[in-house]
């Protein structure tokens, strides 16, 4: 028995429950220590995974398409180990092992699931090589941390050419995620959705709409939102790979249903972005050689209760949560409110801490405009940046009520609002809206 | 004394489709709206990077940022607006040249990768230096009163050799991180390392270009106030935070 890994693994609990019990989520903190008390922990723990090691990337998606894949193993009946808080930098990876740990530093798992921030790719892969990579998409985010995407594209062909017989398990109707594949010499599959099942706004910002391999311009056949869709180059013919795992009969509203093989995928889940979440969580599935007889029911009992589309009640209010850090997200997150026909309140908390990116820019790239007309009963622009956001609201002839305190912004709406209330947040701003929000419905009659 | 407006203004995007990084839709919105809430018609016309462009239709140009990858692609088709752009600038057209936008106005700009030739619209230069860039930035420009607000992420460090900077730095890098001056004015031209985008938060800015616009054209550039409430909050609050 090692002395310092166990002391390791139980350093990394008591700093977490510690946390708890001060109501922070202390699980960065946890791994930090873990990894300080015994470096090898990670190497070591990941080693003794039974069966096989998924990390999940991308810019969009990560938590969920993790958790998802996560639940559907466990459903199967295996036992995985996930950083399902979705704190996905190294510190964040180490405590998921760590935690997972019993008390004599022993790992009982046969699957791990893991989602890892891009740029983190470079600080794990050295304890561990993962037998797949899932790759969701690759889009604008925190320019001012990672650069531009050309710069996350470059660590994640490096990782990649690092682990070449990792399989990667691929967007397909990203341009940038699969030419990224196709550069590498990892075996990959890719998954998409063949045929256009909505209309795309033709404003929208889309990255790489020129091609990766000659510059050209690419031709879409079409696009299902951002730049995800059917693209082909007219010079050098890179175009979208034939989908392993491809949805049809996609049907986006109060549910989602779509036909996968042989499979008929039910979920009661809105947003078509999360076609591509359950779609890349069954492809993963699938890949590793499971059945998944158990995913519909699976999906049935996923409550995400991360601030993802999480629902509350305080009063006589129903509050969806749900998080929006980047152009294309945000776009996606304003076509899931504006599907909901009902009057609403909507609140928009935008921070800048190190986390957000500091860089606040990307607001302008986002269609606000589209929170118009008589469905929208009132906007309130909240957290470090508000004024920010209620300028940008001002430039798309929308008026704003400005709050910059949280809390005061969300009581003002269940005492005064329409009872219908959406609160979107940007990532720092999503744990503490979350606490508050649960502790306010805690109070609530 | 209200009298009829009848003025108006053609802005000019080009190649939204290759450099349209950091909300430059923002500066587009702003220029719109500033002219739209005074009655005074506005469009703009994108140009992308197949298009030809007409500058005598053009009241003001924007040219916004690109990566490297993206400008170095760019910086093929400008060659062959070349000509025709520079008599706009030489005849006082307005444009905004925002990060590599800006570096594009210039001679050359000196990358690890190779060296991107510029449009050589105005005598400068830039240097890929050791890091990038990034934080908020804030200015004290000639062009206005309230301080000039940002945010700055750059490698490339910019020399404007005896032009007149944009501004003074009070907070952040500007050009090159040691001259304490931020950006470029030549003529009717401002180039500028500053998104956030630059114009919303700095509606004097936005004002000064198109009432240069609005005098090119008409003779007249005056401008009937608007109610700057919600931009001067904005503006004061980050130059609050920055410079306690």
């Amino acid at each position: 028995m090692k002395v310092r890994k166990v002391l390791a693994v139980w350093t990394a609990k008591a700093a977490c429950a510690a946390c708890k019990y001060m109501g922070r989520q202390g699980v960065t903190w946890a791994g930090k220590l873990a990894l300080l008390i015994y470096p090898p922990i990670l190497r070591e723990l990941a080693l003794e995974v039974r069966k096989k090691i998924f990390i999940v990337c991308g810019t969009n998606g990560k938590t969920t398409t993790n958790n998802l894949l996560c639940s559907a193993l466990e459903a199967e009946g295996e036992k995985v180990v996930c950083n399902r808080t979705g704190s996905n930098m190294i510190n964040g990876v180490a405590a998921a092992f760590a935690l997972a740990a019993d008390l004599g530093g022993r790992l009982d798992a046969d699957y791990a699931c893991i989602e890892v921030d891009e740029a983190s790719t470079r600080h794990v892969f050295p304890h561990f090589h993962p037998d797949y990579m899932l790759l969701t998409n690759l889009f604008r985010d925190q320019l001012d941390r990672y650069g531009e995407i050309d710069m996350t594209m470059e660590i994640l062909k490096e990782v990649m050419d690092s682990a070449p017989e990792m399989e990667v398990i691929v967007n397909g109707d990203d341009a940038l995620s699969a030419f990224l594949s196709m550069e590498c010499r990892n075996p990959w599959v890719t998954y998409g959705i063949g045929e256009q099942s909505a209309k795309s706004d033709d404003r929208e910002i889309r990255e790489g709409r020129f091609c990766r391999r000659c510059g050209a311009r690419l031709a879409y056949r079409f696009y299902h939102y951002s730049q995800l869709g059917d693209y082909a180059c007219p010079k050098c013919g890179f175009s979208r790979p034939s989908l392993d795992y491809n949805a049809r009969e996609v049907k986006v509203g109060d549910q989602i249903s779509f036909r996968v093989g042989a499979a008929h995928i039910v979920a009661n889940y809105r947003g078509f972005y999360n076609v591509y979440n359950i779609l890349a969580a069954y492809a993963a599935g699938k890949c590793a050689g499971l059945s998944l007889e158990h995913f519909n029911q699976m999906l049935k009992d996923f409550h995400p209760e991360n601030g993802r589309m999480e629902s509350f009640r305080i009063r006589d209010t129903a509050i969806v949560l749900n998080l929006a850090k980047n152009p294309a997200g945000f776009n996606q997150n304003i076509a899931v409110v504006m599907t909901d026909e009902r009057v609403k309140d909507l609140i928009i908390v935008i921070n800048d801490n190190d986390q957000d990116g500091t860089d606040v820019s990307w607001l302008w790239d986002v269609d606000f405009d589209k929170f118009s007309g008589d469905q929208i009963h009132s906007i309130t622009v909240s957290g470090i940046r508000c004024q920010d956001m209620r300028l940008r609201l001002k430039y798309a002839d929308i008026p704003s009520i400005l709050e910059a305190d949280v809390e005061s912004a969300i009581w003002g709406r269940v005492v005064d609002g329409c009872g219908n209330l959406y609160v979107l947040v940007n990532y720092t701003a999503l744990f503490s809206t979350r606490n508050i929000l649960k502790r306010l419905e805690g109070e609530k009659s | 004394m209200k009298r009829e407006e009848k003025r108006a203004l053609t802005i000019g995007h080009l190649y939204p489709d290759l450099l349209n990084l950091y909300g430059d839709r923002g500066n587009i919105a702003c220029l719109m709206k500033r002219c739209l809430w005074r009655g005074i018609e506005a469009k703009t016309v994108e140009f992308e990077s197949e298009d030809s462009v007409d500058f005598s239709r053009l009241d003001i140009v924007l040219l916004g940022g690109g990566s490297d990858r993206e400008q170095m692609l760019v910086c093929e088709k400008l060659k062959r607006i070349r000509e025709n752009f520079q008599k706009y600038v030489e005849s006082g057209g307005v444009v905004l040249a925002v990060c590599g936008g800006y570096q594009l106005l210039g001679k050359y700009y000196n990358t690890r990768e190779g060296v991107i030739e510029g449009l050589n619209l105005v005598d400068l230069y830039t240097e890929q230096g050791e890091g990038r860039l990034i934080d908020n930035i804030v200015l004290q420009s000639p062009l206005c009163k309230m301080p000039v607000v940002g945010f700055e992420n750059h490698g490339g460090r910019t020399h404007i050799q005896g032009n007149k900077p944009f501004g003074k730095v009070l907070y952040g890098s500007g050009n090159d991180g040691k001259s304490g001056y931020e950006g470029v004015i030549y003529k009717n031209v401002i180039g500028t390392y500053l998104h956030g985008p630059l114009l919303p938060k700095n509606p004097q800015i936005c004002d000064y270009l198109l009432k240069k616009a609005l005098e090119r054209k008409y003779g007249d550039g005056t401008l009937a106030p608007l109610d700057d409430k919600q931009e001067r909050e904005a503006n004061a609050y980050m130059v609050k935070r920055l410079l306690k």
